[in-house]
């Protein structure tokens, strides 16, 4: 079965990523969604809380984390849904080329184009919270855990749901289980970090997770959008 | 390409059967097909055409009946990579030229060699839409999209369904000249039609799916 012909892995990884890359620019005004909402919903903090430094300093690292998981979720369900309409699922399902894996370079596309502007703004978000600015490397490595996290764990309920209609509802319940321990976690390392505690177990616990789920996440997609077409 | 089994046909369905809600879709259906043939698939709307095509592909599973691509039973990994599938959804991504959508095939599923995707484009009609947003362009137009995409990618087996629809006369000469040098060069290729289809080369297997 092997053919010289056939092109390697990481050219078929680099053509997936390319691909989805320049879609995601091409739709750029999609990009900034997320973006904005998390400005908005952070911005009308201080407005409905009051401007007082103390408050907003202590709740800083978890309203920008909270925000920036939840403007995630705004692009989560049209992860795969493009390509299931128009059949690039099926070819890419055909093609010469282990699906996990290429569902997995999908995922690094889709969290390269929504979470890394996400993460990007973070630290001005927490800046107009007066987060205190020695804890701005330890909310940039939660969410740099926590974001990749979100997507792959994300990627597979999308793919579970991917056979049904309006899947949005059903996602959404199906995410928030899931995402309770990545909040806790990456909002524990900051409550360490604030406090002058050691904040390294949580930020393992994160890295442990997303080691589990770089792994496991793509098989699971892949079984799940093989059924989810089997229909 | 050779076959390890000369004497296996490069895909042979016996007894295939497909119910849906049990209601039989078709079946119980016995071909074969060698490297080098053309077989048309012949069915009103409705008569399990596109389910069948997809059974084929390994997207579907047959419930009843067994499928073997060169003398084993055929898996979805087993084919991946001999088999182009062109479906109703051609595949195609709107935003993306029609360069870029075959050079994304190209990478995914190889190169068939002294061809270029500017080549294959100027073959079906489509010179000069090359950097045009496949959004922009007409159902016929994206389906010559499509159909390029056979001219790039090597494969033994070509699942075509309807690959007449939206084409105009000149497109329709197209894939027939496209199936006629396929078959000429040992590939095989599956098509589906509800209407009559000439052929200049030689009479195809006929697989009939009325009742």
């Amino acid at each position: 079965m092997t053919d010289a012909r056939y092109p390697g892995l990481g050219q078929a990884c680099a053509a997936v990523l390319r691909r989805d890359l320049t879609l995601a620019w091409r739709q750029r005004g999609d990009m900034v969604l997320p973006v904005l909402y998390a400005l908005i919903v952070t911005s009308l903090f201080p407005f409905a809380l009051g401007p007082e430094d103390a408050l907003l300093r202590r709740i800083a690292g978890g309203v920008v984390l909270v925000t920036v998981l939840l403007a995630m979720l705004l692009a989560l369900d049209a992860m795969f849904r493009s390509d299931i309409e128009d059949g690039s699922l099926e070819q890419l399902m055909l093609a010469p080329q282990p699906l996990a894996l290429m569902l997995g370079m999908k995922i690094l596309a889709h969290w390269l184009a929504t979470a890394v502007p996400l993460i990007v703004v973070a630290p001005l978000l927490a800046g107009m919270l007066h987060l205190p600015s020695p804890v701005m490397p330890v909310l940039l490595l939660a969410l740099l855990l926590a974001t990749p996290l979100l997507s792959l764990l994300g990627g597979v309920l999308v793919a579970l749901t991917a056979g049904t209609r309006r899947s949005g509802m059903l996602l959404a319940l199906m995410l928030l289980p899931l995402c309770v321990p990545v909040v806790i976690f990456a909002a524990g390392a900051l409550a360490a970090a604030q406090g002058g505690l050691p904040w390294i177990a949580p930020i393992a616990w994160l890295g442990a997770a997303l080691a589990l789920a770089v792994v496991l996440a793509p098989l699971a997609c892949a079984a799940a959008l093989r059924i989810a077409l089997d229909s | 390409m050779t076959s390890t089994h000369p004497a296996a046909p490069l895909l042979e369905a016996r007894a295939l059967c497909f119910h849906r809600q049990d209601e039989p879709v078709f079946g119980p259906l016995d071909f074969r097909l060698d490297a080098g043939e053309l077989t048309l698939i012949e069915g009103d709307n409705g008569s399990g055409k596109t389910t069948l095509m997809r059974i084929l592909t390994g997207l579907l599973r047959p419930e009843e009946g067994e499928l073997f691509w060169r003398g084993e039973p055929l898996t979805w990994d087993r084919c991946s990579g001999e088999v182009v599938f062109l479906g109703h959804q051609l595949g195609l991504k709107a935003e993306l030229s029609p360069r870029e959508n075959l050079r994304f095939a190209i990478g995914l599923h190889g190169h068939r060699e002294q061809s270029g995707i500017d080549d294959a484009l100027a073959t079906v009609g489509l010179a000069g839409y090359e950097e045009e947003p496949v959004r922009k362009l007409s159902a016929g137009q994206k389906k010559r999209v499509a159909l390029a995409r056979l001219l790039l990618i090597p494969a033994a087996l070509w699942l075509l369904d309807e690959p007449y629809a939206n084409l105009d006369r000149t497109g329709i000469e197209l894939v027939n000249g496209l199936l006629e040098t396929h078959i000429a060069h040992g590939g095989a290729a599956l098509v589906t039609s509800h209407g009559a289809v000439q052929f200049h080369g030689g009479e195809p297997q006929r697989i009939r799916l009325h009742d």
